[in-house]
């Protein structure tokens, strides 16, 4: 199945790992899309890079407004409250990887 | 928040200003997001209470502004906001019970809707905010409707790029085309149209002067 991938940069006041992220997203889509929602956007976390906080996230080809909707609703986790921002998408990893360089 | 702006992929953006702060920190304010290589516009949200009260503002605030926009507490100041022409931009509180964007406004409007869809959504995130905007843009989409899409950002935790701001819209409702436009065209064809308006050339809708040249 075709997916997409989207360049995210995180910021927050305090670090945040690549579970704490995963955590706060699962969390996110299905608060607002459903469990049945989350497995039609079906994200995965592919790169975090946690020295330049940007991380890739893919998703079903389709469910790019999904995804992005979501990550614009997530304002913390555990009470540290961080913003993300969604810089580009892309059709392949690869022109994502060459944006992040 | 100027660099994040920056980084999120802005190019220009809208100020709110309040009506009375003094010029010289309002070029503070600009400077600090030239600095950052961000455009700025001065933008004035009236929240008048009656009709008199609006049209009060209006004369006095028109013509010191880039944007006016009209924030429509109740009915009959929702109406007269929709009538004139001297309103860029009206806007509806997400949790006010009073006045919602109706068909009769949509028909009467002249200027264009804003939603500030991240701040309504991150501040009350219920499903009824989510369908009471997502009915309002129904209505706007079948009226065609200009609809303007903002962050509503008052600090730095609520900027969220232009792409996130669409794809919000896209979810509740709009188009693809509609949600992009809402967040490039709309917007900057507002600007456009008011800086001819306050050319010294403009006269009036369609009039403008025009100087002979080459002779």
């Amino acid at each position: 199945m075709a997916r997409r991938y989207a360049l995210v940069k995180l910021i927050s006041e305090k670090k945040l790992t690549d579970q704490q992220f995963h955590e706060t997203l699962d969390y996110t889509i299905k608060r607002y899309f459903g469990e049945v929602g989350f497995s039609r956007i079906d994200p995965r976390i592919m790169e975090f890079d946690s020295d330049s906080w940007t991380a890739i996230v893919s998703c079903e080809r389709s469910a790019i407004p999904e995804l992005a909707a979501a990550l614009s609703l997530i304002t913390k986790h555990a009470e540290v409250p961080f913003v993300i921002l969604v810089l580009r998408v892309s059709g392949t990893i690869k022109n994502i990887r060459k944006r992040l360089k | 928040m100027a660099d994040l702006l920056g980084v999120a992929g802005y190019s220009t953006i809208g100020l709110t200003i309040p009506t009375g702060i003094l010029p010289d920190r309002v070029d503070s304010l600009r400077k600090a997001f030239d600095h950052s290589g961000l455009d700025t516009v001065m933008r004035v949200d009236l929240s008048p209470t009656s009709r008199m009260e609006l049209l009060r503002a209006l004369r006095r605030f028109r013509n010191r502004y880039d944007i006016v926009a009209v924030k429509c507490l109740n009915q009959r100041v929702a109406t007269v906001a929709c009538r004139d022409r001297r309103v860029d931009l009206i806007f509806f509180d997400a949790v006010n019970n009073n006045t919602r964007f109706t068909h009769t406004f949509a028909r009467l409007l002249r200027g264009a809707l804003e939603f500030n869809v991240v701040s309504d959504l991150i501040q009350h995130p219920d499903g009824w905010v989510f369908s009471r905007i997502r009915k309002a843009l129904r209505v706007a989409s079948e009226h065609r409707v200009k609809v303007v899409l903002s962050s509503g950002a008052r600090d730095h935790t609520m900027v969220r790029s232009p792409l996130e701001i669409s794809a919000l819209a896209t979810v509740l409702g709009l188009t693809e085309e509609e949600s992009i436009g809402g967040v490039s065209s709309a917007p900057s064809s507002i600007v456009v149209e008011n800086s001819k308006k306050r050319s010294p050339k403009y006269v009036e809708e369609g009039v403008t002067i025009v100087v002979p040249t080459g002779r």
